[in-house]
Parts: structure tokens; C-alpha cells; sequence
């Protein structure tokens, strides 16, 4: 008896075409795992991606998928959510994807706090396209456009989340494959706008001019650059500088969640309902 | 839960169709169970083998890392794992050192 992956995925298009190594199939595994474990039904999943590596994500799992144009994941699966609030809708995007053309997007979403999962595959580079400096890329790395090493500061995109509203925020590494499982168990459970970032390595375009040139050498270094948060938070603030935490970063129950507050306004409109003021809500100015 | 049947008497099985040759599986066994072999076919040239299904001892590792579905590990409560031992630790480093393949003329220690 063993995991039956094949059930999930849409055998025809297999296999992948990511790279030999890619993290990316990793974070699908665990994804298949985790919606197994919540039991839910495949027609009752909506996976939306984007452009990118990341982009192929939709094409392969056997649920509802909308394969969509790039950075613009979270808006349409903002329309699906609010036409189908019983829906469980699940987006998946690269870190050019996320932060870079659909940043906006990605606050947004998290502002609102809409019922949707967000899975960031943050590889540090713009894998498809052939390693071009992302939002994400670290300071001092080969990449094709920068090629005597990035002089860009590099974006967090865990902080950004938490500082837009989201209220569950995660991170979690290719090479902790059964905590990204729970990770991502307790997103998709979470109500409201859940971001969860997951760290992958691209060995190919990132790991080749940068001294990680196979699979391992690149996960090795994921490994060095992440720390558990609860080891983190007792570190100080210089040792903390050049390291990420890994774990749940923000979980908040209590905030209120968009598909909800809509409803309320169409019993308005509707003449079920009084007026919505301010103190409907915990105020937060 | 979404299970496959296990062939019978097997720890772990592996679907060579599916897999790359990117060696993730054979870096993070600790028991020298697989092992890469030249493969014409193949785009990297090299094809996984279960080299020694006889020392796994049933982590689960390689099937969790494996980023093309192409591994497959029996459930511990159907299949009785072997424990890690020093002639497996020594086959696995043999294995890595030896680019990810066990080598031709590689004896066991005892």
C-alpha cells in the first residue's frame, strides 16, 4: 500500500516537464497530499495559476483549473470565490508571478482577506525565461541580467503579506516535504486569505552560475538560509539578517472574512438586512 | 485516503518511466537502497535502480522528495523494514561517491 498520486493527476500530461530536480513537483505532492487529507472532493477544488514553471502547476492535477495570464491569478480567482463561496479555490504562482507583475494583485487579495489559498513557488530567480533578477533573487547572485551580481534589495514576501492583511501567513521549504503538507493543511482549512510561500530550487538557472549546480547543492543552501521561527524569534537582530523563518508566521482567527461581508451587503440590497456600519467590525483605526 | 496496491513482498518500487535522473532520491536514502544506471534512453543518461530493496528501512524519504511521482514505498504496517546498518551506511556512501551509482565491483563489508 502506498500514497496513490495518480488519482489527483491528469495522466495524459505526465510526465512533468519541469527540470530533473524541480522543487515544484515536490510542493505538487504535497498539495495532493494535503487535499487528500481534508477530504476534499476534486470537484469541489478550483486550482488557478499563472505564467511561469509555476504556471504548469494547474495543468497537471485533475480538479476544476484555470490556467490564466500572468500576475493575475488572485483576481480571477477572487471572481470565482465570490461567484462560488462553497468552493475551495487555490492559487498557484511563481515569486515573478506573486510579487513582481501581480504584486498588486497579491496585496490586494490579502487586504480584503478573501477566502483563498496562495501558494508562492519562490525560487529566487525568473526560472522560465532563463534567470533574469526576481523581487526575490539575493543580493550579490549571478543572474542573466545582472550578470557582476544583483544590486537590487530583495523583497520578503512573508512581511509584505502580513503588512497587507492577510491573515494566515506560512513559509515552508521543498525539503521539509511532510511540514508543507501540515503547512498547507492548515491554510486551505484557514477562513480567510491564506498565504503560503514555499521555498524551491531552481538548480538550473539559479544554482548554475552560482555554485549550486545540481539539485542537492541547491536544496543544501535552502536549508542554510531558513530557520524554524521559534528559533528565529530567540535569535538576534543581526543573526536574524540573512535568514528566513519557517513555520506558521501569522494566523488570525478573528479577522472578518470577504465573502461573508459580501453576502451581508446583498442581504442589504436585498431588504434583509439594516444598513452596514462601523460597528459591525472590531475597529482597527 | 487515495491508496495503490502494493506488488507483493516489496519495499519500494519505482516507475522508470517517470523518472529524470536528478539523483534527489538516491542523496537523502541513508540506507543505500538506490542507486542511479546508465540508461541510453534516458535524457541524462541515467535511470533509477532499487539496488538493495533488502536494507530499506521504510522512512519514506525518497518517495517524499521525489519530485516525479516515479517512487513508490511500501506501508509500514504491511511490510516488515529492515534496520539501518553500517554495511548500508557504507554502500550509500560508496554510492555518492561514486556519481550517484553503486559501483561494478562494490562488496559488502561483511
Amino acid at each position: 500500500m502506498a500514497f496513490n498520486y495518480d488519482s489527483y493527476l491528469r495522466l495524459e500530461k505526465m510526465p512533468t516537464l519541469w527540470c530533473w530536480g524541480c522543487g515544484d513537483g515536490v510542493i505538487l505532492k504535497s498539495f495532493i497530499r494535503a487535499v487528500d487529507k481534508l477530504g476534499w472532493s476534486k470537484d469541489d477544488v478550483c486550482v488557478v495559476s499563472g505564467i511561469g514553471c509555476s504556471g504548469r502547476f494547474s495543468s497537471y492535477v485533475d480538479f476544476n483549473t484555470v490556467h490564466t495570464t500572468h500576475g493575475r491569478t488572485i483576481a480571477f480567482a477572487t471572481g470565482i470565490k465570490l461567484a462560488n463561496p462553497d468552493k475551495h479555490v487555490v492559487c498557484v504562482a511563481g515569486d515573478g508571478d506573486a510579487l513582481a507583475i501581480g504584486g498588486n494583485h497579491t496585496i490586494h487579495g490579502c487586504r480584503r482577506n478573501i477566502d483563498i489559498t496562495l501558494i508562492v513557488i519562490q525560487n529566487f530567480i525568473y526560472g522560465l525565461t532563463n534567470s533574469q533578477t526576481s523581487p526575490t533573487t539575493p543580493q550579490g547572485m549571478w543572474t542573466v541580467s545582472q550578470k557582476a551580481g544583483n544590486i537590487d534589495p530583495t523583497f520578503d514576501g512573508c512581511k509584505l503579506a502580513i503588512a497587507a492583511g492577510a491573515s494566515f501567513v506560512g513559509r515552508e521549504t521543498v525539503t521539509a516535504p511532510k511540514k508543507l503538507e501540515k503547512l498547507l493543511v492548515d491554510a486551505m482549512e484557514h477562513k480567510g486569505f491564506s498565504y503560503v510561500e514555499a521555498l524551491s530550487n531552481c538548480h538550473i538557472n539559479l544554482g548554475r552560475k552560482n555554485k549550486m549546480a545540481n539539485a542537492m547543492e541547491n536544496l543544501d543552501w535552502i536549508d542554510s538560509i531558513t530557520v524554524s521561527k521559534a528559533k528565529y524569534d530567540k535569535l538576534s537582530p543581526e543573526e536574524q539578517l540573512n535568514l528566513l523563518p519557517t513555520g506558521i508566521l501569522k494566523q488570525d482567527a478573528t479577522a472578518k472574512e470577504y465573502c461573508e461581508m459580501y453576502q451581508e451587503i446583498r442581504d442589504v440590497h436585498q431588504g434583509k438586512r439594516g444598513k452596514i456600519t462601523q460597528d459591525d467590525f472590531a475597529k482597527k483605526i | 485516503m487515495a491508496v495503490m496496491k502494493a506488488p507483493e513482498n516489496t519495499p519500494v518500487w519505482v516507475n522508470t518511466a517517470r523518472c529524470k535522473a536528478c539523483d534527489i532520491c538516491v542523496d537523502v536514502c541513508p540506507a543505500g537502497v538506490l542507486s542511479m544506471k546508465a540508461d541510453a534512453g534516458s535524457t541524462l543518461g541515467a535511470i533509477i535502480d532499487v539496488v538493495a530493496p533488502d536494507s530499506c528501512i521504510g522512512c519514506n524519504e525518497c518517495e517524499l522528495s521525489c519530485p516525479d511521482f516515479a517512487i513508490y514505498v511500501a506501508d509500514k504496517k504491511e511490510f516488515k523494514f529492515a534496520k539501518l546498518t553500517d554495511n548500508a551506511k557504507a554502500r550509500r556512501e560508496a554510492i555518492i561517491n561514486n556519481d550517484f551509482r553503486l559501483p561494478a565491483d562494490y562488496k559488502e563489508a561483511n
